[in-house]
């Protein structure tokens, strides 16, 4: 009756999310830099994946600040990245939930996977800063189904915003509905190859995460960070070299695309891949028209 | 210069008027002038003589086309750009930042819906709850035609048993209300002038007990409750049908509204729908029948809400699951193209149907045909043949002489064999000789009844190789003379040896 059952239980899951990310490796959350590289590959809990993974008695569960603001670290049976969730009750893609209560206040946090989300890899790999923060204007190019999106709005909190743009019409579609739910993010179905089309929509921003997976992505963000971004404004670019160029090594992609946009004034300061989360992956983060230091 | 920047970037943002904003950003969008553009620039053209910097050059083109001023587009423009946007805030006075966040949100989510053609006639969620409000209204409809009827029974019974249709039963009793009215009242515009004898005849002589004016009134006013009820009900299943053939109208030519809506009620949405396979859709609706099948490792259901559709319902039982999956193939087909497809015609749907009308037909002719090995032999009407089967009760079977050995050796077998297989088998292969008929009656009758029994059992694999044995063991019975054996044989062994 085994195989049967395992079908049974298929099937009959078919709306629960869970599924897919359970199954899909733990996503340990190293959380600081040093420890980052460990990666996390859960131990797999076979076919059976309802959400077996409840705590044995005796495990405390907590959930700490991670080093950048807005993001936090959830020790159980496994770690996990996790932020707070902005619209308490609701998974946005089928992500765990997971909910904590600190000094009698009962908080909601939503698991946040690493092998969808290229921020997620990069904060697990590591990166020394993601300039997302609390209160903070965003510029999202490349949002798809808001998936990653939701992350960003649950870091930057209800005063901060996020211009999510995104040209596809049934990812857009999805976009559409998670953005209902949040108010801190505004939909742009436009083509983010043309910034004037939706200059009516977007102020200033401080940070521009860029994963549009295009070969002249570096000009889109120039493009962007021209008519959006202020002086002093961070970027995160999420660069696929197999996008670039499929016949060029890894290493000389990420090199060819920071020269490029080093000579539009996106002046990068670190670069990371996405090992083991992603291949062939890196993330380059940088400032653009940095302020003079002799201001400061 | 400033202000005319400001103007510019601003002039759409303090209109109200949704829909004129969407309208002026897409033209903007697409480089073209609008109205309030127009006295915009119209108004600053008078007050200063100055060119004026645009950000998207061809939009400038078409200001100097039309309006005459001379435009300027260069990287200073920008960089001016940039700063008014930067000090947007303080430029423009009395419009907190808040209120144009909100604005900036109402505005991205109208110009979204806008490119997302959504149009809110296409919206699935009217199906859906209109479904479930036609079984709900069905459902407590039924319940106060009963309590109306036990409740008014009290006083007229008969009225009851002669009106049995609920609709007419209620205006009835609306109309005259208290035993005695009937005599003076007019049934005729909904009862057939016989019926409307019968009940005034039973009204005189009802067995009812008497009841008082407020009673009366209570029922009353159910009545008419239930009659406005039922009128919503028709009004409901109209605006089902309307919304059903405006959404997917596909869908509606292959299977009807009903089944069409109660489909997409038991997935969800119409999008759902669309991302099940075929034959999720055949059995969707039988998912109890089929876990319980699929735990025991028995037959799966083979029809769900299908089994409703007209396709299914015309044809005879046997082709009946068939015919489901035919259609529940083609109907996934319409379900997608209505989900997923730009227009919304029903070409698509009507011409599947009419491939799957047309398949129905030669199933159900080849029904009537037979299936032989060649296909083209019509199926004869067989003469009639009376064959007197007088059963007797062989004694010879309850022997208390020991038996022989339940090894039988070969040509036993064979004579036993095809004997019992021309019994079972219906009068296709003509029997020739008298003989086999003597030694079929001889057979034990009692077994022979459990044979046809057992051999009609037999899967269609088993009947065939009858029928290829049959031509190879005609021959023996003419020349073997079968001894009644008094044996009793198992019936599983026969059957083994026969397959031999």
């Amino acid at each position: 009756s085994k195989p049967s059952d395992r079908w049974q239980g298929n099937a009959m899951s078919g709306g629960r999310g869970g599924w897919g990310w359970g199954r899909g490796g733990g996503g340990k959350g190293g959380g600081d830099s040093g420890s980052g590289s460990k990666g996390g590959f859960g131990s797999d809990r076979g076919g059976q994946g309802k959400n077996k993974n409840r705590r044995r008695k005796g495990i405390s569960v907590s959930v700490e600040p991670h080093r950048h603001e807005g993001v936090f670290i959830y020790r159980g049976a496994e770690d996990a990245l996790v932020t707070l969730n902005m619209v308490p009750g609701l998974s946005v893609y089928g992500e765990r939930r997971v909910t904590i209560t600190e000094n009698g206040v009962k908080n909601e946090y939503r698991t946040w996977n690493p092998f969808r989300s290229k921020l997620a890899a990069a904060i697990l790999g590591g990166v020394d800063q993601i300039h997302i923060k609390p209160k903070s204007k965003v510029l999202y190019l490349g949002a798809a189904s808001g998936t990653t999106v939701s992350h960003v709005s649950d870091i930057i909190g209800p005063d901060g915003l996020v211009y999510a743009v995104e040209f596809s019409h049934r990812a857009g579609r999805d976009l559409v509905n998670v953005a209902k739910k949040r108010t801190n993010i505004i939909p742009v179905l436009e083509d983010a190859r043309h910034p004037l089309k939706y200059r009516m929509l977007i102020g200033m921003v401080d940070v521009i995460f860029a994963d549009v997976a295009q070969p002249d992505q570096s000009r889109i963000v120039a493009l962007n960070a021209h008519t959006f971004l202020r002086n002093g404004g961070h970027f995160l670019i999420s660069i696929k070299a197999n996008c670039i160029d499929s016949t060029a090594s890894a290493e000389a992609v990420f090199a060819s695309e920071v020269r490029k946009l080093q000579q539009e004034n996106l002046k990068p300061q670190e670069q990371l891949t996405l090992e083991p989360y992603e291949r062939d992956h890196a993330v380059v983060v940088g400032v653009y028209r940095p302020l003079p230091k002799s201001s400061k | 210069m400033r202000r005319n920047f400001k103007r510019l970037i601003v002039c759409g943002r303090n209109l109200k008027p949704q829909r004129k904003l969407i309208k002026s950003f897409t033209a903007l969008m697409e480089g073209k002038i609008n109205k309030q553009l127009k006295k915009v620039l119209k108004k600053i053209v008078k007050e200063a003589h100055e060119p004026l910097a645009v950000a998207d050059a061809k939009l400038g083109g078409v200001i100097k086309e039309k309006l005459n001023l001379s435009c300027i587009h260069s990287p200073v423009v920008n960089e001016l750009m940039r700063g008014i946007r930067s000090q947007m805030d303080g430029l423009i006075p009395g419009v907190e930042s808040r209120e144009m966040t909100a604005m900036c949100l109402g505005l991205a989510h109208s110009l979204s819906r806008y490119r997302l053609k959504f149009s809110a006639d296409k919206v699935d969620t009217m199906i859906v709850q209109a479904i479930s409000l036609l079984d709900d209204l069905d459902k407590e409809l039924n319940n106060y035609i009963m309590r109306c009827r036990e409740w008014y029974g009290w006083h007229f019974p008969e009225l009851g048993k002669i009106i049995s249709d609920n609709l007419t039963y209620c205006k009835c009793l609306q109309k005259v209300g208290d035993r005695k009215n009937y005599a003076s009242a007019t049934l005729s515009e909904f009862l057939p002038e016989e019926v409307e004898a019968e009940v005034k005849a039973a009204a005189e002589i009802s067995m009812g007990t008497e009841v008082s004016e407020e009673d009366i009134c209570n029922i009353l006013h159910l009545c008419t409750q239930v009659i406005e009820i039922s009128e919503y009900r028709t009004q409901l299943y109209e605006y089902l049908q309307n919304r059903m053939m405006a959404i997917a109208p596909n869908v509606t030519v292959m299977v009807g509204e009903l089944v069409g809506a109660r489909l997409i009620a038991h997935a969800g949405s119409l999008l759902n729908l669309a991302k099940h396979a075929a034959s999720t859709v055949q059995i969707l609706g039988a998912e109890k029948a089929l876990f319980r099948a699929l735990k025991s490792r028995r037959d799966t259901p083979k029809y769900g809400l299908i089994y409703h559709a007209s396709l299914v319902g015309q044809t005879s039982p046997k082709n009946k699951g068939k015919i489901s999956r035919m259609l529940a193939a083609k109907t996934v087909l319409a379900i997608r193209y209505d989900a997923f497809g730009e227009d919304s015609s029903s070409a698509m749907g009507v011409e599947n149907r009419a491939k799957l009308e047309a398949r129905l037909r030669t199933l159900e002719d080849r029904g009537i045909r037979k299936i032989s090995g060649t296909g083209k032999a019509l199926a004869k009407a067989e003469k009639y043949e009376h064959k007197s089967e007088v059963k007797t009760y062989d004694p010879s079977g309850d022997s208390t002489l020991p038996t022989y050995s339940k090894k039988r050796k070969i040509e036993e077998v064979d004579t036993e064999g095809e004997t019992t297989e021309k019994k079972a088998k219906k009068a296709k292969i003509k029997i020739k000789a008298e003989e086999v008929e003597e030694e079929e009656e001889e057979e034990e009758k009692v077994v022979i009844v459990e044979e046809e029994t057992s051999v009609k059992k037999k899967k269609k694999k088993d009947k065939k190789k009858h029928i290829k044995e049959e031509p190879l063991s005609e021959e023996e019975p003419c020349t073997s003379t079968a001894l009644p054996s008094p044996e009793k044989k198992k019936k599983k062994k026969k059957k083994k040896d026969n397959l031999d």
